[in-house]
């Protein structure tokens, strides 16, 4: 290939990262605002606040540990409350682990930081993060996320008073919406099918206990119904077969 | 020593979605073990699209007047029907907006 032919194909995979990213860009939002004026409220200093988006870079754990080293909890507890909310993208990495592990280091530094729910959302394809132009795809849907954070939690921390509650604008709907559309296509067989709906229905319970581990347990759960469910479909045909 | 804080808790994070796809880990990822994380995209996404859907204020809303719940319908059936991503979000997100802000209200 030309390397007039290779940029354009780079450039290509940037705008459809970016593209693909920006529904999720645009549901969060409000909770980047939201995470900016907690910050300034609960007493942090405007350096402080933006440490959070900038190093932290996860709009569940900064929420939670705003109000924990405000009401001076102990570090050991909010740490492991962060660990516990951010234990999910143990699977993502695992998930993507044979994939990602090929990667040089500075791409799977910079990959592996840019790991949100939203990026992983967007790695379900068979060749994510195989080859330089899936990385530079997921760069651009990555970093972009990472920039658009920023930007809110700034626009929270510097004006986050004149703003009204915007989380009641229903915009993480965007989430839910893009979420289906990737997830619904790749529901082809009844253990699939068996595991998102163990999934939807235990996240719901659990969400109701107010329990920060519920995401990861239903999660768990839910695969092993799917798993299960295919060996016995794989036993089922086996004895067919005999 | 919030500044602190906060670098300890990045490390939490960072650790969490970089620990297992680092190639020195002893690790190594078997057959079984592969098809049951194949599960892991679409299980974690729908643990998390369906309780913005059903729980609001920490609630159970299952009501026909809910318009996570008609939008998110509409989103299901045309992801099924055309399996197009920006159709699918285009369509469910006008259909929640309508329901949200003009016939519910």
């Amino acid at each position: 290939m030309s390397s007039n032919a290779k940029t354009s194909v780079l450039n290509q995979a940037l705008k459809k990262g970016f593209w693909d990213m920006l529904p999720l860009n645009l549901a969060v939002i409000p909770w980047g605002i939201l995470c900016g004026s907690l910050a300034i409220q609960r007493g942090f200093s405007e350096f402080e606040s933006m440490l959070m988006p900038a190093l932290v870079f996860a709009g569940a754990v900064q929420l939670v540990s705003i109000e924990l080293i405000a009401s001076n909890t102990s570090i050991i507890t909010l740490l492991f409350t962060a660990f516990i909310i951010s234990s999910r993208h143990f699977l993502y990495g695992l998930a993507l682990r044979h994939k990602m592990k090929q990667l040089t280091t500075k791409w799977r530094l910079s990959l592996g930081f840019l790991l949100t729910d939203e990026l992983f959302a967007l790695s379900g394809h068979k060749r994510s993060f195989v080859g330089k132009v899936r990385c530079y795809y997921a760069l651009a849907a990555g970093g972009s996320f990472y920039v658009n954070w920023l930007i809110w939690n700034a626009l929270g921390v510097t004006a986050g008073n004149i703003f009204p509650d915007l989380t009641e604008l229903g915009l993480e709907f965007a989430i839910a919406a893009t979420f289906i559309a990737i997830v619904i296509p790749a529901v082809v067989n009844l253990p699939t099918l068996v595991s998102i709906v163990v999934a939807g229905v235990l996240a719901v319970v659990f969400e109701l206990w107010h329990w920060q581990f519920g995401l990861v347990a239903a999660a768990v759960i839910a695969m092993f119904s799917g798993y299960s469910c295919e060996l016995l479909l794989k036993r089922m045909n086996r004895g067919l077969s005999e | 020593m919030t500044v602190l804080t906060i670098i300890l808790l990045a490390m939490v994070t960072f650790l969490t979605r970089y620990l297992f796809i680092h190639p020195k880990l002893p690790l190594n990822i078997g057959p079984r073990l592969e098809r049951f994380l194949s599960y892991s995209g679409p299980t974690v996404l729908t643990a998390i699209w369906v309780p913005i859907i059903f729980v609001e204020h920490g609630k159970f809303n299952s009501d026909w007047s809910n318009p996570y719940l008609i939008a998110a319908i509409i989103a299901i059936i045309v992801a099924k029907v055309t399996r197009n991503v920006y159709l699918t979000i285009g369509l469910s997100v006008s259909v929640f907006v309508l329901c949200k802000f003009y016939l519910f209200t």
